[in-house]
Parts: structure tokens; sequence; C-alpha cells
């Protein structure tokens, strides 16, 4: 089974992809409503993630998911950073595991709400 | 013609249980024979000591007639033929024991014996009696693994050992070793706080509510989720069963109680599902959004016996089954609930669907499989007749969105939808259950109750 982490693309994200060379891999969801990256994850890195947070799992489609949101925000700093969707981005990520580790025990208790229009 | 309409279901076990005071003069006189008084505590994780259960909530649905006909913590025998058989010692079905389970410190410190009354309060108030009938002692660790099933008993649909990861199991397993038996009866109704009190609709209301919208059919939809737009798509589309005519309403009953991590707060819910109707995305007049005091055991099939005897008592003439129906992990097989309601469960006391066996239920299930987006019809389809291929709307990818602070498109989550999750958020300072969350809900309680 092959795996992959979904990146959400917002306009703030949209801005920041700009000349990576990665808007042609962009997919759309929904009706064209949703924007999305998928990243490659091979075997060997989805074990590690699903070891190293209790709360991750892959879903029917093969993406993981319900890992912390700082893992989610530093996936996509490290597509802008390397420029590509391949396993290395992953790598990146768990590169900075100890950092993240901390600023997820941070989220359990507090996450900042969006600004909405009422 | 007249053979072909349904007609709203008697309570199970053929009479509502009702065990509620409201006069306060007869309540202080019986608040005053009680022999002794004990401070209902909640249930708390037997290794980490987080709560898990309150068995107030019990109480409530049991004294208000959502477990008609329960009308009490069960004697030792009615524990024994649920566990074996699912049955009450009235022959009536049902799924899991309910007890009023107390320390052994705290048994010698009441010095009750049965025939004794138990004044029973909360947050420091009268709140219920309790007159014993029986004391007897039991095993917490064999009750949770009774409870649930196991591969080598129930084959046909437990697939797995249960162990410390499954909520129900750890409500089971973290029970004090010593029960009272005998009736409840509430004597100081407490009153919800907001959100929740627009919410109550304890099954007498229920149905007087019914009858006033002209709904002689109604469909359940059992909820502990915010709604996405397949939900909203399973709820409309459900209700075109019915009889000549598709179900006039439906019934959102969503369970309050101590939630896993993950899930959304309980206030989150239950505006999120008023916000269906409140927009127009279901007619107000055919969409009623009510509540449920349960902490719930995650039992898929036995949960789903619940839930039909809930909704029933509640006049419900049928109730949507999904896949994997109040289910955690991969205990059960993902079709337990719908085996149950089509064929059975002989090794569960069914050897036919719970409608079909004497004293079992009267309410029509209406088995359902998943809506998802349809990027060719470009629209929500349904899984069994879409012959395209289909993006799942799975709820751990919404989740995560939600999390990262993405607001979902309006075709898989509603905007004013979305605006009660940011707005419960506001207030919690996260999105979703945390330990925090569950330690002050758990405190405070969705009630408050007056002195006596």
């Amino acid at each position: 089974m092959a795996y992959f982490m979904v990146v959400l693309l917002d306009d703030n994200r949209m801005a920041k992809l700009r000349g990576t060379g990665l808007e042609e891999h962009i997919k759309y969801m929904f009706g064209g409503e949703l924007r999305l990256l998928e990243v490659e994850v091979n075997e060997e890195l989805k074990d590690k993630i699903l070891a190293e947070f209790e709360t991750a799992r892959v879903d029917s489609r093969g993406a993981i998911t319900d890992v912390p949101v700082a893992f989610m925000r530093e996936l996509f700093n490290q597509v802008v950073e390397k420029k590509s969707l391949g396993p290395e981005v992953v790598e990146g990520v768990l590169a900075k595991i100890a950092e993240i580790k901390e600023m997820a025990a941070k989220e359990s208790e507090y996450l900042p709400p969006p600004e909405i229009q009422e | 013609m007249s053979g072909l309409l349904i007609e709203r279901p008697l309570p199970h076990g053929g009479r509502l249980v009702e065990r509620v005071i409201e006069d306060k003069a007869v309540a202080r006189k019986i608040w005053k024979s009680c022999n002794a008084v004990y401070e209902i505590k909640p249930t708390l994780h037997y290794e980490t000591g987080v709560p898990v259960r309150n068995v107030y909530r019990e109480i409530m649905s049991i004294c208000y007639g959502f477990f008609s006909p329960v009308e009490g913590s069960m004697k030792q025998a009615e524990v024994e033929r649920v566990l074996k058989e699912r049955r009450l010692l009235n022959e009536w079905i049902f799924p899991y024991p309910l007890i009023f389970d107390i320390s052994k410190d705290d048994l010698n410190k009441l010095g009750v014996e049965p025939g004794d009354r138990l004044g029973l309060t909360l947050k420091g108030k009268p709140f219920a009696i309790l007159d014993i009938e029986e004391i007897y002692e039991i095993d917490p660790e064999e009750l949770a693994y009774k409870t649930f099933g196991d591969p080598e008993t129930n084959p046909e649909v437990v697939q797995q050992k249960f162990d410390k990861k499954h909520p129900g199991w750890v409500i089971y397993r973290s029970h004090q070793p010593w029960v009272l038996a005998g009736k409840y009866t509430i004597i100081n109704p407490p009153k919800f706080k907001p959100p929740f009190d627009r919410f109550w609709f304890p099954p007498r209301k229920a149905r007087e509510e019914f009858e006033k919208r002209g709904w002689r059919t109604v469909i359940n939809h059992q909820t502990r989720n915010v709604p996405h737009v397949g939900h909203e798509f399973l709820m409309k589309c459900a209700a075109f069963t019915g009889d000549v005519e598709p179900c006039h309403g439906i019934l959102v009953n969503a369970v309050i109680g101590v939630k896993r991590r993950g899930d959304y707060p309980d206030e989150a819910i239950v505006e999120a599902h008023e916000a269906v109707n409140k927009y127009g995305y279901i007619k107000p007049e055919r969409h009623l959004v009510s509540i449920v005091l349960w902490d719930m055991r995650y039992g898929n099939p036995l949960e789903s016996l619940l839930h039909g005897i809930i909704r029933q008592n509640m006049g419900c003439t049928h109730h949507m089954f999904g896949r994997d129906h109040a289910a955690v992990g991969e205990y059960y097989d993902k079709f337990a609930t719908q085996i149950l309601w089509t064929k059975g469960i002989p090794s569960f006391g069914f050897p036919a669907p719970p409608t079909d066996v004497p004293y079992g239920l009267k309410i029509r299930p209406q088995n359902m499989r998943e809506f998802s987006y349809c990027p060719t019809c470009k629209e929500m389809a349904y899984s069994e007749t879409c012959g395209h291929k289909r993006e799942k709307l799975s709820g751990s990818f919404l989740r995560g969105m939600v999390a990262e602070g993405v607001q979902p498109p309006s075709i898989i989550m509603r905007p004013e939808v979305y605006k009660v999750v940011v707005k419960w958020w506001k207030q919690f300072g996260y999105p979703f259950c945390n330990e925090k969350y569950v330690i002050n809900k758990e405190k405070e309680l969705e009630v408050d109750l007056e002195d006596l």
C-alpha cells in the first residue's frame, strides 16, 4: 500500500509555494473547493510516525492522519524548503522530532482558534 | 391503507418508567426518611484516575424512562442474566449491566442494609434516593470482560479480546467492587445548563412533541459528532424510509457524557446539529435535536441495542445504523450492528434480530452505508448507488483540517456548523475534548441542582 500525507493549502500557503515548481502537483477535491498536496511516505517512515505519535493513524485511503498540528506545519515548511513531495520531506520533519514533540505537548492544552467572519 | 401505516411504538417493556418527584413537599418528606446519605462521585479510570463515568447520568436516564423498563441498579441475578442472555429478569431484552457501585470503605461508612433507603446527593444537593434491595460484591475485571464478549464466546462478531484501550471496557473495569441494588427515584430534578437545557426531551416530552408536530413516523440519528455534510445527507436520505410517505421527523439524539480525546465537545455537537435546521439545510419542522445522558460504552452491536431501546422509548419508529456504529478500534466486526439487526447474534442471545425475538423491540432499523462526494455527479452520493470514484469524507481528515485552522469547504462542512465549532473552540481553548475539558466537565457537569 502507498502511504501519503495531505498538506492543505489556503491562500497564505499558496503564496509561499509560488516558485517552488510544485504548483502543477496541486490536487483539487470536493469540486475544486479544496486544494492540497500529497507528500509521499514510505513504509519505514510510516512506521516511524506511528511509533512516535500515539494518536497517528492510517485511514482507509492510506493517508496518515491525526498527527500533531506542529507536525503538519513543519511538513508544509519542509515541502517549501525542499521543493519536493518525496520521502525526504517527512525525513526532514522527523529530524526535528524533539522540537515538534515539545510543541505537541503544549498543543494538547491549547490551540489558537482561527479568526473567522461572524 | 391503514395496514400500511406505521404507528408510534409503545415504550420497551410496555410502559414508560417515570420515577421523578416534582413536588418539593413530598420530596422533602421522602428525603427525611433516608437512613444514610451518599455524595455521588465520578468513576475514575482504574489506572490514570481521570473521570470515565458518572452514575448520575444512568440515574437520570433510568428515572426519566430512556432505559425503560429498567427501574434501578440491577440485582446480582439480573446482572448475570443480562451478561448471559442480554435479558432482564422480566424477560425484556437489555444489553448492559447498570449498577450503583461503591467502595468497601464507603459501604462500611454508610452501614446500610437491604431495606434501607439511601439518599444520594449530587454537587452537595439532595438529588435522588436508592431503596436498597440487595448488596453484593462484583469482580470489576470479570464484569468488564463479560459485558463486551470475546472472540471465543462470540465468534460471529467479536474479533479481538477487549483491553484497556477500549473506553467501555475501562468504565466497567473501573467500577467499585460493591453494588447497592434497588430502585432509584429522583426527588430533586436537576436543571440543565445552556446550551443543554433546550435539547432536553425526555421520553414523555419527546412523545408529546412528536404528537404536537404531527410526526407519526420518526427516524432517529444517533450522534456523538459534529455533523459534516455526509451526516446531513445520511439523515435526509434515511428519512425517505417510513411507510406510505417518508418519515415525518428526524430526531437527532446526541449522547452526552464522558467523551474520548479528539471527539468534539458536547456543547459544539448539539449546537452544530441545531445549525443544520436553523439555517435550513433540513427544515426545522422536520428536524429536532435532543440529548440523552450516557457515558458511552462503545459496544457496537450492544450499544446499538441500547440506542434502539432509548429511541423507541422516545417514540421513534425507525433508527438509522451505519457501519462501525458506536464502535472504537477493531474489537467488533465493522458490520456487527447491521448483523444484529438483520440476522441476530445467537451467542449474545439473539437467534433472530432484536425486533423478531420475544420481548424484543418494535423500532425498525434502517441500515445505511456511507455518503461521500462524487466529483462526476458533483454532489454527495450514496456508496451503494453512485458508480463513480468518490472522495471519502474521513472524520480524522476533517478533524486534521479543523485543528490546522483551515475552514472546510462548504460542500463537506456547512459554514454555520464550522462557526459553532470555532465558537466553542474559543470558549475551551481547544476544538476537541482534551483532558482539561473532561476533568472540568466532570467537575461541573451539565446540570445544576437547587436546594430542596
